[in-house]
């Protein structure tokens, strides 16, 4: 039996008048992959604000490894080990790949402005070993030859594979990926997918919004079907994707 | 050749300025308006303490600078709650609010009237008398803080900076403490402003509030933008070019009335023109994008 | 005593409404921290001197072609500056930048031709009214009579008209009102060109007053602009509302503190607001995330 690794209670949050997210309860084991589908307004994303910490629940409570994390602040939230793919990648681009992982590694002594003035010597070997680093999870997403390059020079599916190192260097527990596979083309989509999948073997909780049903059916261990900011239907994927109730949501759009 | 000198002291000063106000605009990306705030602060704590309580110069410049770090927290609090125009407009609210209290607290610092009398700074016994001896004595102490600066910029905490300014939320995401790092920027960079400020007192040896207005403040932020923020060399070459300018229009014989006026109207073409066609100044490395 | 304070910090209350008004109505719609409106200010009041003193033309003809210029040079500040500005989809923080360099240049292109003193568009001494125990002179009463008849109806144009409604529009959702086919441009221009209008009249209205000196436009935008944060980024009637509330404040500072902290008292409650009460008075709180850090 897998470890549950977060658990939300009864989260609902409001926009104006609009439910985006509406008594929602869900919980994502470690060691999965767990897909969140849904036509489009329906919440998931919102869900993932909520849990990252970027959005306060309006009622409910969240728990990471029994520890509440609702209405903490985002970093707080990805300090503890919760990391996020956004749908709009976000590298930071006029940063170089290389430096773009560098920068994603957690307790860095060089990040203290003291000790990076006073504590030199030190500063300096934890680059050393970081870099190298880094240069392993380049290599991990076969980005390698591009280190150098600016972020903001690199395409969009080369981005994301970026955006995935820098989370595999921040050393993160829980992969929240909203859309890994959009706008990315078809061969790079297979690395990728192997990718998730070795995430979830190695025991990481992977949360995936997916609208390509090939790749849900392809990667994902267990899905939650999102409507209206409800969760309308769960279950294997192959279930879900045949219930009738989904498919009249997603053609009826 | 004295005059050569003064330019260069000048200079100096307007680097340490740059340079560090490039940390907290060019690097984290916050546009700061009260840097001239943390300027005069600077000068007016060294000056006090130089002479009412009879200290020597660096350390009242010691003490001057702690001052000016503690003062920026108590701005820094509110103003990095926001981002884009307001935390400018709450920057440019500070700078204006010190403004008043360095002109009007006259028992402290004698208001409009300025403080006369400065004590020329000594090291180690000789006095900085010459402006020769000054032009050393500051371009000492800028390479000292260049190099301090650089030292910050070119490690972990500059990346992080760089990152943050990219796309703060991506380095929220990752886990960085944003509100913290951006406030060890803010207050880095004040402190960093209070050095000048000692300079500019010891070297004019008088000091009024006009020196620390918010044009002044305006004109540090053009020296990054037209040097270039973001990059190390930028705020150098922009400093040299801001102070040599008004100098070359004096070449050009132009009446001072005028002058001034016509300096102040270059730069604001400049920074129509270099917004428009090329933010990240001559050497810049960011542009306000 | 209180009651000539009241009603001198109500009279200051409208001319800084008036400003106030015409930065809201380019900054709610376009978001752009315009403070070269203070220069545009500035230099409607020179363009008055002008027509009025220097030409010797009727004080109306000179008003008016004065407050016609105003609108025009408003306008070509969004034509030549802003929109290709936007059109780059650059942030507006450069446009910040850019308004600072017009401001610098345009205020010291003033200085350079008319000099850097004091100029009074009419000198003489003012008629005076009694109310009671309060005094106000001729000029006084024109500033607020013109409020009373400009403010209102700006707000009814907004409301009712067709212009309004595209204003509004583009002030709550930019890229739908684009969309739903709204020249987006042409509305633009039209703020930019109105709300210049409206701070040349205050300008001018406080030229008659006290006379002016190329440096009058950055304490009116600074005024303004503080004006609108108090009473709420986004609405009209808050610009207004922070205005008056100004206006009335720094005349009971005068009164109880000094004139000299008046300027320390504004901005300090500007950090107060923005502390505890962003939204301003009436604004949402919705907004407040586009600006959050």
């Amino acid at each position: 039996m897998n470890e549950i690794t977060i658990e939300c209670h009864n989260l609902t949050k409001t926009f104006g008048g609009l439910r985006a997210v509406d008594d929602v309860s869900v919980t994502f084991e470690a060691g999965k992959v767990t897909a969140l589908i849904g036509p489009n307004g329906a919440g998931k994303t919102t869900l993932f604000h909520l849990i990252s910490g970027a959005l306060r629940p309006d009622n409910g409570r969240i728990f990471y490894r029994g520890r509440r994390i609702d209405g903490l602040p985002p970093w707080r939230v990805a300090q503890m080990g919760i990391g996020r793919l956004f749908q709009d990648v976000r590298v930071f681009g006029k940063l170089s790949a290389l430096d773009n992982v560098r920068v994603a590694f957690r307790k860095q002594i060089g990040e203290n402005p003291l000790w990076s003035v006073i504590r030199r010597p030190l500063v300096n070997r934890e680059e050393q070993t970081l870099t190298q680093e880094a240069r392993r999870w380049l290599t991990f997403v076969g980005l390698i030859e591009l280190e150098n390059a600016l972020a903001e020079d690199l395409s969009y599916g080369q981005q994301k594979l970026l955006a995935i190192a820098r989370l595999l260097a921040a050393g993160a527990d829980v992969f929240l990926l909203d859309e890994p596979t959009a706008g990315v083309n078809p061969e790079m989509v297979r690395s990728l997918l192997a990718l998730i999948r070795r995430l979830a073997e190695e025991g990481k909780t992977v949360v995936v919004i997916e609208h390509n049903m090939n790749v849900v059916m392809e990667i994902a261990d267990w899905c939650f079907f999102m409507d209206e900011g409800q969760i309308v239907a769960f279950g294997l994927p192959d279930e879900v994707l045949g219930d009738r109730t989904v498919k009249a949501a997603y053609l009826g759009i | 050749m004295n005059y050569l000198w003064h330019i260069l002291v000048m200079i100096n000063i307007y680097i340490i300025l740059a340079l560090s106000l490039n940390l907290v605009a060019g690097y984290t990306g916050l546009l700061s308006l009260c840097h001239a705030a943390f300027y005069g602060i600077g000068a007016y704590a060294t000056t006090l303490l130089m002479m009412k309580a009879g200290w020597g110069f660096f350390p009242s410049l010691f003490i001057a600078i702690l001052l000016t770090a503690a003062l920026s927290l108590i701005i820094a609090v509110p103003s990095l709650r926001f981002k884009g125009d307001y935390f400018v407009l709450a920057t440019l609210g500070f700078q204006i609010i010190i403004f008043v209290i360095l002109y009007n607290w006259v028992s402290l610092t004698r208001g409009p009237y300025g403080i006369p009398g400065i004590p020329i700074p000594k090291v180690c016994g000789i006095e900085m008398s010459t402006v020769f001896r000054y032009f050393l004595f500051s371009g000492v102490i800028a390479s000292i803080c260049g190099l301090l600066l650089w030292m910050l910029k070119a490690s972990p905490f500059g990346r992080v900076l760089k990152a943050i300014r990219e796309d703060e939320i991506a380095a929220a995401a990752l886990g960085k403490n944003v509100p913290l790092l951006k406030m060890a920027a803010f207050t880095i960079a004040a402190a960093f402003a209070a050095v000048p400020g000692a300079l500019f007192a010891g070297y004019m040896r008088y000091i009024d509030p006009t020196s620390f207005t918010l044009m002044e403040s305006v004109f540090v932020i053009s020296i990054l933008i037209i040097g270039g923020a973001g990059s190390f060399i930028g705020p150098i070459v922009g400093a040299a070019f801001m102070v040599i300018l008004p100098e070359a229009l004096r070449f050009l014989h132009i009446p001072d009335a005028i002058a001034a006026n016509m300096r102040q109207i270059i730069y604001g073409l400049l920074l129509i023109i270099l917004m428009r066609y090329r933010p990240q100044g001559l050497f810049g490395e960011y542009g306000f994008e | 005593m209180l009651w000539q304070l009241l009603a001198n910090g109500f009279v200051n209350g409208c001319l800084f409404a008036l400003t106030a008004f015409g930065f809201a109505l380019i900054y709610n719609t376009t978001r752009i921290f315009h403070i070269a409106h203070g220069a545009i200010y500035t230099a409607a009041a020179y363009l008055c001197y002008v027509f009025l003193v220097q030409l010797n033309w009727s004080m109306p003809l000179a008003i008016a072609l004065a407050l016609f210029l105003t609108g025009l040079l408003g306008a070509l500040t969004e034509l030549l500056v802003y929109a290709p500005l936007e059109r780059r989809g650059a942030s507006l923080l450069v446009a910040l930048l850019s308004s600072l360099g017009l401001y610098i240049a345009l205020v010291n292109l003033i200085a350079m031709i008319f000099g850097n003193e004091t100029k009074v568009l009419r000198p003489g001494v003012e008629a005076t009214y009694h109310f009671g125990s309060v005094i106000l002179t001729r000029i006084q009463l024109a500033q607020v009579i013109s409020a009373l008849i400009l403010l209102p109806s700006l707000l009814i144009f907004l409301r009712l008209t067709e212009w309004g409604k595209k204003i509004r529009a583009l002030r709550d959702n930019p890229t739908l009102t684009e969309v739903m086919g709204i020249n987006t441009r042409a509305v633009r221009l039209f703020v930019f060109s109105l709300g210049s209008i409206l701070a040349g009249t205050t300008a001018i209205l406080s030229a008659l007053d006290i006379g002016m000196d190329p440096h009058v436009g950055m304490p009116a935008l600074l005024t303004a602009a503080v004006a609108l944060i108090i009473g709420g980024v986004g609405t009209f009637e808050g610009a207004i509302v922070g205005a008056l509330f100004l206006g009335i404040l720094q005349s009971l500072v005068i009164w109880q503190v000094s004139a000299r902290w008046t300027d320390a008292i504004t901005f300090g409650l500007l950090i107060f607001f923005l502390l505890f009460r962003p939204q301003g008075l009436l604004g949402q709180r919705r907004r407040l995330e586009e600006v959050m850090a």
